[in-house]
Formats: C-alpha cells, structure tokens, sequence
C-alpha cells in the first residue's frame, strides 16, 4: 500500500513519512500536572513586540543554570517564549524552526501567520500524553507579523497547555512568576505613563528588565536582573521588518540611561 | 537472449539522445564562487531557475520545469530531514548530491520505460571561506563534478558549457564586484544563447553589452546570493531588484 499524500509543505508529514516525529508517546491515565519554574512574556511597544525571559532552569529547588535563552527566533519573523519543561519546549521549538522553513523553501511563500499560530497548538495538542504525565507541560507564548494588513503588524497569542490558541491584545506573560508580572502589566497598562503601547525601545526594555527583576523577587525559580553581577535577560523584538535581539551589553546601557 | 545486452545499450543511447535534445533550447545558468559568497543566476521566461535549498545552499537549473522542481524538492526534504535529524551543520552539498540526487537520477534515467528527466543543474553551498565554497555540476543521468572555486556553468551543449567556463575563468580571476561579475555571466549567457564563439571571434565588448540587453527583454534575471559572513542561519537572498543599476 502506499503512503497517503502529504500536505505541501507541511514538515510534519514528511516527519511522519520517514517515522521519525518526535513528540509522540503514549498516555499515562494517573500522572498529576505539574508546572516548571520561569518567566516569559510579551507586550506590544511603539515599534512592535517586546518579548523577554529569566534565563534561569530549576530542578526541584535547585538552580541547574542562569544561561539559558528561552525566548527563541522561530524565523525572521516569529518568536516563541517558551514556559514548561524545557526538554519538550525546545524540541517544540525545534519542529517549528524546521517546519517554518521548509514551507517557506519548498512553497516559495512564508506561512501565514494563522497557520504558524495553528502549528504551535497542534504540537501542544500532540503533546497531551505528556501534559497528563506531568512531564512535559509546556505553556508558550507566540509572536508573529500579521503580513496581510498593510503595515505588516507584530501579534501576540497565548496558549494552554492543551493547545487552545488565544490573542493577546497588550501583553502576555507565561511561567511561576507570570502571575505577578501579569499584575503589574496591567496596571501600567491602565494607568501607566507611558503605557507599554506607547514606549519607546529604551523605555520598554527598561520596563521588561523592572518587571523581571520583581518577578525573582517574588519567585525564587525565576531568574532576575542583576547589572553588577552582568546578569540580563534574553530579550528581543519583534517589528514588521523582522527580528531584533537586544544584547547584554545593549541591555545594560538602555538600563543605565 | 544474447543480442538483449546491445538492445539495452541502444535503448539508453537512444535515450540520451532524446534528452539532450529536449533540453537544446535550455537557457544556460551560472555559479560563482566570490570572496563575500556564492552568486548564482539564471535567465528565465516566466519560470524560476534559481531557488534557496537549505541554509547554505541553492541550486540553479535549467530543463523541464517540472522535474526541476522535482529535483529541488526531493534536495529540500533531504536537506531538512538530515538537519532535524542530526544537525544543519550535518547538510553537506557533497552527500545531498553523490549520495542522495545522482543516484536517483541515475537509476532514473536508466529505468528505459520510464520518462527522464529533463534538467542540468548547479548546486552550491557556502563555506565559512572561500577555500570551502563547492558547486556541484549535476547532470541528467546522475553523473556530477564538485568544483571549489571559480566560476561554474551549466548549459545544454557541453562544448559550449566548457568554452564559457574556461572564457569566464579567465575574464573573471581577481574580480570580486558583484554587478561586473553578474554583467560577465550576462555576457556568456548571450554568446552560449546566441552560439556565439568564446575564441577567435568573439563578439566585441560592445557587441556582449548590447546583446544580453536586447536578449532578456521579456525574459527575467534572476541573481541568488550566497552570502558568507551573516548572523542569519538562512544566508540565500535574492538580488533580482538591486540589477535595476545595470
């Protein structure tokens, strides 16, 4: 018998061709939910997207490392924080990277930003066995240009750890410490001056870098700011025109101006 | 029973034939390994000749559109498999072609009651320097030479293939300007379309000028570009709209 036809395009079937799609196992009935330790989010700026991410990785109560980049460039024109244990975030982060770019290549056109957003749930769907183990929960959050309004416009989406999609209109947090930077995004939102929306770069990374810093104040898996000891977070931004990743050392000078 | 070995023989004589004159009216395409990185152009009539593979990689190519495409595609499925499977530093132009396309093509165009395919091509990958660039030529019944620096063509007759190679080696050597490089390539692509000689009596300076630029009118230039050093993991652009100075 032959094998059905694959979707143009679509990575996954080429995957599932060769046998070789990585995130499928099988379910556990009893395995409880647990949650991972950090902090990601996203808030739109004046130029676009902000995303940024603690660095650090837990293993219970100990810190395994504060060098760890979970804010990833999926394409030129995609991010995704990833929240959740990292072995299955990063392989997530991994298919997507691959899948962007072989639709991109072997379609000659980008994939839409709707169905990047669907690939996203549907491997959070797959993941499903994994999430009722309690060992592979992974809660993202999503970036990418919307490229069919005219200028091409930054969006943020949010998902569950079952793979509901959700669009986030000012701001998106994921991870242990959201909760607390949730609150103050939505206060600056609200009464802010300025408001997330209408910051400039300096003024939105200096406001990622704050709402980090209280985030570990309040959550000791997340890992905070420290500009003694160089110690930043991964943050990058996401504009119509693409990907800009906001270094160390620019980090430190947009703090200290 | 002991005549069957010849008839074969004749079979795929009568099938070489068959293609390379299928492919006789193919607009050549060309490969430059370059300092800054790899150029890859090709002029076409409505079709691409020139496509992104992988990271590192393009290929150029002339022939059917059709099995071109196939060619391409099964490059980038293999490309992307051996990249999600191990690593993208593992996809190297010498195993996607002497593994992985030639023999396919091979097989193919000895299967002799199946339909061959109808292309040449270029593929190129980018070293980290120059010493490192490779192109492959890749030809329709799978066979294929890796070359490492200079320029590399691809064209449906191979005396005219070779003539242009030598004539743009020699033209081009030293030469690093990308719009000077791309006028040369559009220079030979004239003389190998036209027949034109590359020895005694090639046309004048003057005479290449004007004949690509009356030669493409209705036709488009495509121009990939390789580049070397980014901070990208993609490095294929296209340079189709920055020939507008030419």
């Amino acid at each position: 018998m032959s094998d059905p036809s694959p979707l143009a395009g679509d990575f996954f079937s080429l995957l599932a061709r060769h046998h070789a799609s990585p995130l499928r196992v099988a379910a556990s009935p009893d395995a409880p939910v647990q949650t991972q330790a950090t902090t990601v989010f996203a808030f739109h700026f004046a130029d676009g997207v902000l995303m940024g991410g603690d660095r650090r990785a837990t293993a219970g109560n100990v810190i395994v490392t504060d060098c760890v980049d979970k804010v990833l460039e999926l394409d030129a024109m995609s991010l995704l924080a990833i929240a959740g244990v990292p072995a299955t975030a990063f392989e997530m982060a991994r298919v997507l990277q691959t899948s962007f770019e072989y639709y991109r290549r072997s379609q000659l056109q980008s994939l839409s930003l709707p169905a990047k957003v669907r690939a996203l749930a549907r491997l959070l769907r797959e993941n499903l066995p994994m999430t009722m183990q309690g060992i592979g929960v992974v809660m993202p959050v999503f970036a990418g240009v919307d490229q069919t309004v005219s200028p091409p416009a930054p969006q943020i989406y949010f998902y569950d750890p079952l793979g509901a999609q959700f669009h986030a209109v000012g701001y998106a947090a994921s991870g242990s410490g959201a909760g607390t930077i949730r609150s103050v995004l939505s206060f600056q939102d609200r009464y802010g001056q300025p408001r997330p929306a209408q910051m400039n770069l300096r003024q939105a990374v200096q406001f990622a870098l704050r709402l980090l810093m209280i985030a570990s104040e309040f959550d000791s898996a997340t890992g905070g700011v420290n500009p003694d000891a160089h110690t930043f977070a991964t943050i990058k931004v996401l504009r119509g025109s693409g990907v800009e990743t906001v270094s160390a050392e620019k980090q430190a000078e947009l703090l200290k101006s | 029973m002991t005549e069957e070995p010849y008839r074969w023989l004749e079979a795929i004589g009568n099938r070489r034939e068959y293609v390379r004159e299928q492919l006789k009216g193919g607009s050549p395409v060309f490969a430059a390994s370059l300092p800054d990185g790899i150029l890859l152009l090709g002029v076409g009539t409505g079709h691409s000749k020139v496509f992104e593979l992988f990271d590192r990689h393009a290929i150029a190519g002339l022939g059917h559109p059709a099995d071109i495409e196939k060619i391409r595609q099964a490059a980038i499925d293999a490309a992307h498999l051996e990249a999600f499977n191990r690593a993208p530093e593992d996809v190297s132009l010498r195993r996607l072609v002497g593994f992985g396309l030639s023999p396919q093509l091979k097989t193919n165009f000895e299967q002799i009651f199946s339909a061959p395919f109808l292309v040449e091509c270029l593929l190129a990958e980018v070293g980290a320097e120059p010493n490192q660039d490779l192109i492959a030529r890749l030809h329709f019944d799978g066979a294929f030479q890796l070359h490492t620096k200079g320029v590399v063509v691809a064209a449906s007759q191979s005396e005219a293939e070779s003539a242009a190679q030598t004539w743009l080696n020699q033209t081009l050597a030293g030469k690093a300007d990308r719009n000077g490089i791309v006028e040369a390539l559009l220079e030979a692509w004239w003389c190998v379309t036209e027949n034109k000689p590359f020895g005694d009596g090639l046309p004048s300076d003057a005479e290449r000028r004007d004949g690509w630029r009356k030669a493409v009118n209705g036709r488009s230039i495509e121009v990939g570009w390789l580049v070397r050093k980014s901070n990208r993991r993609a490095r294929y652009e296209e340079l189709t709209p920055a020939l507008s100075s030419l």
